[in-house]
């Protein structure tokens, strides 16, 4: 029998990073696109567009995104749409909810959804639920909640929600639920954070949130807390930044933020900074990459950091951005 | 291994070119010579080997030298792009060899995932072949997002193929022998792919604990697959529980369990009344969920509650309750096994939630369904019943809820229960499951806190039982 009995955390070393080191988050950022023949930058093209919205919103959070080339970026946005108005991670990628919300995030930061046929966007997203209500990622029709969620918000930052149907939507949502509280994938799915932050958010932007059972939901998230202060996904998994996130977003969607110890996830979270590269990684001393940076910085940013813009919880995206839009999804109190 | 003779640095770009197209070939012959590849892999060696390829073949392992990936990755990547952008042409055969090296080193590379697709739907690939890389680029890249996506595809295709033929055959209204063994045919076809996904999964939840994708993905394929055949969810369910007692940790997989368990109960407490069972063959009962009604099983058979007494008025119940039984008795045993793992602790909190509830909405056939069996005990409120279980951490408990007797009389290897015999014995009252009871779960607690001192299973307790006196206790 194979049996692991250790706790599954991590220890914090005394000497691990403790105070924001936003300068060096900032150089991390901006250096890394210019990084373009390097072999991980290739591995991980078929993301690219989910890669530029996590960079320019940290970097928007921390103040800096003058410092990126907004002409060069817009341009490839234009340049990723396809005919059926879907937009892809890359060019020549083929187009995906995943990426067309994305993309819709990054022209929300910088003021200018209209560089892409919007009309055609809200035709794409709308062409692609199913009877049932859920949505698929993609012509190819794998269903997910994750994917409802991209629909909505897609659809809540270009103000056309009401072109698909909210209400089956919301059934198929709400048939994900399971008896934790928590949501999966599709129904009879295990409860997985990343899921529940897709469901909850999904729930917020279509007015259902007291279809939660935040009591429920909001005990299971909070055992995610492990005593090294960060917060796993599942049970039995190793404490993460971009858990952290997600399991953060979904209480503060709830109304139930004030439930973990935000002082120790605070510090773990800190400790998950490189000194010298700057950036954010999963762990204490793990490598550094654009994604857990903007899920550390977010993190953060939610639990109080005023050197931080607010970010806002549902969309991961900064508040005054979504004022300027005139978008206030809702959250539990 | 000799074809492809790699240049010591291969550093301009017309050496890289050769060097990659042979690369290419060499793996697609690799495939050609040895066609049970089944497993691939990196070689760390950080450089070439003079008039050596760096593709190894040994036994059914294909492994990569790492020193090539640099060049061969971004050479068939750029590749399928400017094919995408229709900037450059490539035949179909190439199209295919350059899909599967990229899938084999980048299998989350979506568009390459769909060009395959696409070939598929023309006819040049078929769907086996593309089952088949996706479980290599699995034994790799065991969580790999994508390449389950696209196994979820290929199978949706498989099914609707089957299902077409079916229907066809049926609009045809020919009866005869030969469409009766194309009939068969197509059944075992399904059944070998349903086993073989089984086994794609397996795999991957070994090489990756709690791997969600690969056990959502399990999840679907019997909702596909096998929707409503209890016999298949009986088999998982044992074959599982080994599985289970070994991997304490993984949550998935308990999750899968409590998936098994949930949609057993739901078939099982649907069971059609007295009166059709006795007019339909025992061994044969169809079950009348309208779901699967001309729904194309995997195995035709439908005989999981088989043995089932045929007067009994509520067939499935007792099963439904060994059920239960057998699985706290597992849950009690792991736990007291292995202290201080939480994955163990949620198991227990699902499955007697999952009790709680049935009990409540099946409460009135209590009397119906235990005509002639003596102590099915619905409501085991008794106290006195709950004493096995105060051994908390110590030892290996017999049962939840401390009827010994019941245990005692089992006399067959739990692993495989539901048996017949055990049904019928069950009818007779000499065998008694005892589901749980709010009782015996807290005196299950105390057991625990009075005798355990790992702080871990400590906390776990003390979480179980307010989440009984909160979650359970103040439901109506
Ligand atoms: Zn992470």
């Amino acid at each position: 029998r194979v049996s692991g009995t250790q706790v599954k955390d991590v220890v914090i070393k005394p000497d691990a990073p403790s105070s924001l080191l936003l300068d060096k988050h900032a150089d991390y950022i901006a250096a890394y696109g210019s990084k373009k023949d390097d072999y991980e930058y290739t591995l991980s093209e078929y993301l690219r567009m989910s890669g530029i919205y996590w960079g320019l919103t940290v970097m928007d959070l921390m103040g800096q995104l003058p410092r990126m080339n907004r002409q060069e970026i817009t341009d490839f946005i234009k340049a990723c749409q396809h005919e059926c108005g879907g937009i892809s991670a890359s060019i020549g990628h083929d187009p995906h909810l995943l990426y067309t919300l994305s993309a819709v995030q990054i022209l929300c930061l910088y003021d200018s959804v209209s560089v892409i046929d919007v009309d055609k966007v809200v035709e794409y997203v709308k062409g692609l639920q199913q009877e049932d209500g859920s949505f698929a990622g993609d012509k190819w029709g794998e269903i997910d909640t994750r994917f409802s969620f991209c629909a909505v918000a897609t659809l809540a930052l270009l103000g056309k929600m009401d072109t698909i149907n909210v209400d089956k939507a919301v059934e198929f949502v709400l048939s994900c639920m399971n008896f934790d509280g928590g949501f999966g994938c599709r129904p009879g799915s295990e409860s997985h954070a990343g899921q529940i932050y897709c469901c909850t958010g999904f729930l917020s932007l279509t007015g259902q949130l007291h279809q939660v059972n935040a009591d429920l939901l909001g005990w299971w998230l909070c055992e995610r807390q492990l005593p090294s202060g960060g917060l796993n996904g599942r049970p039995e998994k190793l404490p993460d930044v971009c858990y952290s996130w997600w399991v953060l977003a979904s209480l503060k969607i709830i109304g139930r933020i004030h439930w973990i110890d935000k002082a120790k996830l605070s510090s773990f979270i800190l400790a998950c900074q490189d000194e010298e590269t700057g950036g954010f990684a999963d762990r204490p001393g793990d490598m550094v990459d654009p994604f857990h940076t903007l899920f550390g910085v977010a993190g953060l940013s939610l639990l109080g950091d005023e050197q931080i813009k607010p970010v806002n919880p549902v969309l991961c995206m900064p508040e005054d951005v979504l004022q300027r839009i005139g978008l206030q999804p809702d959250l539990l109190t | 291994m000799t074809s492809s003779g790699a240049p010591k640095m291969a550093e301009s770009g017309e050496e890289v070119d050769v060097l990659v197209q042979r690369v290419v070939k060499d793996i697609t012959n690799a495939f050609k010579r040895n066609p049970n590849i089944d497993e691939i892999g990196l070689i760390p060696c950080p450089e070439a080997r003079y008039n050596r390829s760096p593709i190894v073949l040994v036994e059914n392992k294909l492994g990569v030298e790492s020193w090539c990936v640099k060049f061969l990755l971004p050479y068939v990547h750029n590749k399928l792009l400017l094919y995408r952008q229709r900037k450059h042409w490539l035949e179909r055969e190439a199209l295919v060899d350059i899909t599967c090296t990229l899938l084999l080193l980048n299998p989350d590379f979506t568009t390459a995932w769909n060009v395959r697709k696409e070939l598929l739907q023309c006819g040049v690939l078929n769907p086996e072949k593309d089952l088949y890389l996706g479980k290599l680029a699995l034994t790799k890249f065991p969580k790999s997002p994508e390449t389950w996506i696209h196994r979820r595809w290929v199978l949706q295709q498989i099914l609707r193929q089957c299902s077409a033929l079916g229907r066809s055959r049926k609009q045809q209204g020919e009866a005869g022998q030969g469409d009766a063994e194309r009939s068969q045919q197509l059944s075992d076809h399904l059944a070998r792919t349903l086993h073989q996904e089984m086994k794609v999964c397996s795999d991957a939840a070994c090489r990756y604990p709690s791997n969600y994708n690969a056990w959502s993905h399990r999840i679907w394929v019997l909702q596909h697959m096998a929707k409503g055949n209890v016999k298949v969810f009986h088999d998982e369910l044992s074959s599982m529980r080994l599985w289970v007692s070994m991997h304490v940790s993984d949550h998935s997989g308990f999750h899968y369990r409590q998936f098994l368990l949930k949609e057993l109960i739901t078939e099982l407490s649907q069971a059609p009344a007295s009166t059709t069972i006795s007019t339909s063959s025992p061994q044969h009962r169809p079950s009348n969920n309208p779901h699967h009604q001309g729904h194309l099983q995997a195995n035709g058979e439908m005989s999981g509650a088989e043995g089932v007494c045929e007067e009994e008025r509520q067939p499935g119940f007792t099963v439904v309750l060994q059920l239960f039984h057998d699985e706290m008795e597992l849950c009690t045993d792991l736990i007291q096994s292995f202290p201080g793992h939480e994955t163990l602790w949620c198991h227990r909190r699902h499955v007697f939630y999952l009790w709680h509830h049935w009990r409540r909405e099946h409460q009135h056939h209590h009397c119906t369904s235990n005509g002639g069996t003596e102590s099915v005990n619905l409501n085991s409120t008794d106290p006195g019943l709950a004493k096995a279980s105060e051994r908390g951490c110590e030892g290996r408990g017999d049962s939840v809820n401390g009827q010994l007797h019941a245990t005692d009389a089992m006399e067959v290897d739990a692993v495989s229960l539901p048996d017949p015999r055990d049904t019928k014995r069950l009818k007779r009252g000499i065998l008694s499951p005892c589901p749980p009871a709010l009782p015996s779960e807290h005196s299950f607690v105390s057991g625990v806190l009075d005798s355990c001192n790992s702080p871990e299973q400590r906390r776990f307790a003390r979480a179980y039982k307010k989440w009984l006196d909160t979650v359970i206790g103040q439901q109506p």
